[in-house]
């Protein structure tokens, strides 16, 4: 047996899920995306002023792309999670030869994939407009990827510990919405007025945000280093959480 | 003098083995101090009323309950030391229909087999022989919620044997299966197990388990209370000629292991009745 063979099968398994489902994975976002620069590039743009010289519309972008990376990776690691403990699908896949470090790799790899997937569609459509490429492609990369195993690992543990669709809900609405927000999509965070810029500044989404403006306009608030170092060490500690919590099986074994 | 590992392949070795197995929820002991061992290549039928602690003991060997004492080897592996070897030999048919909803059954198939190592050009193989063995190739592309109940039932197995297992566990594999159905699946099994499956079934129908297994446990709130070929515990237990055969043996043919499955669990429909609502609250 190829030692590989079960992980990238989950991989592959999670994978088809939500590309069958692509009207509701993938599509809905880059809608958003498009909504977005018609409202705030074609309608109300030219009434807001250029923010770090770039105007408005082009400004948002990399949040909205970043948005896009975060759901789509909470939702596609979540979704199938407590999907499978609904099903009992999970029952199955615990049963299987494969290791619990697999099992949250593929999850993760998968929410990767998916998210992103949305992120680069969403560039690819926005920058387009604006004939810009990104300018530190290998920066952009980074962000996408840990910002996405970030999330992955959040919507793993919320599957594991949802028992309802609400508790899901309950999370991606009051919680990753209202973060991800504040965390600078809409604004700089040097438009603020203390104490709200130093709040902001306790905002984990402002350093993903902020690292991935920086990869496609240049610009940053925060320092870099914080950024990148930040996104690893969150990203280490829930892959760490979730390793632990398939290991010890936790409301799946009983 | 001989290397241990040498000495190791010479024994032969059971397939499953339990030692001591205990495991307690919150609010009941379910195991409680189990002991079983299954040659390579045995039929062996796990025989107990509902609530007795069947399928904690099989959920035990696949690692989906964790027991809090006792051991587990199947096919020499200690589940607990070695999980990936242990439950690459294993295919298992729970009791409860666990696929996924949506996904088209060639595709479960599909992924099962990667599960257990197959690339992707076996898998399809194995899955279609499956498929057309069960009856099933007609609705591969389909969900499994278009499918009937015996049709699910079918496909459990079926998904149980992607693996290519050593040892196949079947919790009630033929509820909800007509008579026709069932007797094939019944030669389908005997055949598996001619060919070196070892087998562990679980089973409601007592006269099933006496036809099919080499050797029964009989399993009553968390011990196994016999253990044997079906004939042999029929010679042990069976009532007295004499004995009054009225209440839960009215309608139980003497001579049969329902009679002693009954003498020795002490169960009749009523108790049943009131074990699976406790069972219920206690879910």
């Amino acid at each position: 047996m190829k030692p590989l063979i079960p992980f990238f099968t989950l991989v592959r398994q999670e994978v088809y899920r939500f590309w069958r489902l692509i009207k509701q994975t993938i599509f809905p976002p880059i809608v958003t995306t498009l909504l977005y620069i018609l409202i705030f590039g074609f309608s109300l743009g030219s009434r807001i002023q250029e923010i770090h010289g770039f105007p408005y519309i082009l400004f948002i972008i990399p949040g909205l792309a970043a948005m896009g990376v975060i759901n789509g990776s909470f939702s596609n690691a979540c979704s199938s999670l407590y999907m499978a403990k609904f099903d009992r699908s999970l029952e199955n896949l615990l049963a299987t030869p494969l290791r619990p470090v697999e099992m949250v790799l593929a999850y993760i790899f998968s929410g990767l994939m998916r998210g992103v997937l949305i992120g680069t569609l969403i560039l690819i459509v926005a920058l387009s407009f604006f004939k810009i490429p990104p300018q530190h492609f290998f920066v952009l990369l980074y962000f996408f990827i840990f910002q996405s195993v970030i999330f992955s690992c959040w919507g793993i543990i919320a599957g594991m510990r949802a028992k309802t669709w609400d508790s899901l809900a309950t999370i991606e609405n009051f919680i990753i919405t209202p973060l991800v927000y504040l965390g600078g999509v809409f604004y700089s965070i040097d438009l603020l007025p203390q104490p709200w810029r130093m709040v902001s500044m306790f905002n984990p989404l402002f350093y993903i945000m902020d690292g991935t403006r920086y990869g496609i306009l240049g610009v940053h608030d925060a320092p870099l280093l914080y950024s990148f170092s930040f996104t690893a060490i969150v990203a280490l500690i829930l892959f760490g959480v979730c390793v632990y919590l398939f290991q010890i099986g936790y409301r799946m074994v009983r | 003098m001989v290397p241990a590992t040498i000495c190791h392949l010479l024994t032969p070795m059971n397939a499953v083995e339990i030692n001591h197995l205990k495991k307690s929820y919150p609010n009941v002991a379910a195991l409680k101090g189990v002991d079983v061992a299954i040659p390579q290549g045995e039929f062996f039928g796990l025989l107990g009323p509902n609530g007795a602690g069947k399928t904690t003991l099989i959920s035990s060997i696949v690692g989906l309950v964790k027991p809090n004492s006792g051991e587990i080897r199947v096919m020499g592996f200690e589940l607990r030391k070695n999980p990936r070897e242990a439950k690459q030999q294993i295919g298992l048919s729970p009791q409860e229909i666990n696929i996924h909803n949506y996904t088209p059954i060639r595709k479960i198939l599909e992924f099962q087999g990667g599960f257990y190592g197959l690339s992707k050009k076996e898998s399809l193989k194995r899955g279609e022989e499956l498929l057309k063995h069960f009856s099933l190739w007609e609705k591969r592309n389909v969900g499994r919620y278009q499918l009937s109940g015996g049709m699910q039932r079918r496909l459990m197995i079926a998904r149980a044997l992607m693996g290519k297992p050593k040892i196949l566990i079947l919790d009630e594999p033929t509820a909800g299966i007509d008579v026709e159905l069932r007797h094939e699946l019944w030669s389908f099994l005997k055949e598996l197990n001619r060919n070196g499956t070892t087998i562990l079934l679980t089973t409601h129908y007592i006269e099933e388990a006496e036809l099919l297994c080499d050797r029964v446990a009989i399993i009553n709130h968390g011990r196994i209370v016999a253990q044997g070929p079906p004939k042999e515990l029929i010679a042990k237990h069976q009532l007295k000629k004499e004995s009054r055969r009225d209440g839960p043996f009215q309608f139980v043919r003497p001579g049969s292991l329902e009679e002693v499955f009954i003498k020795l669990t002490g169960h009749t429909i009523e108790e049943e009745a009131k074990e699976e609502t406790a069972e219920e609250t206690r879910a």
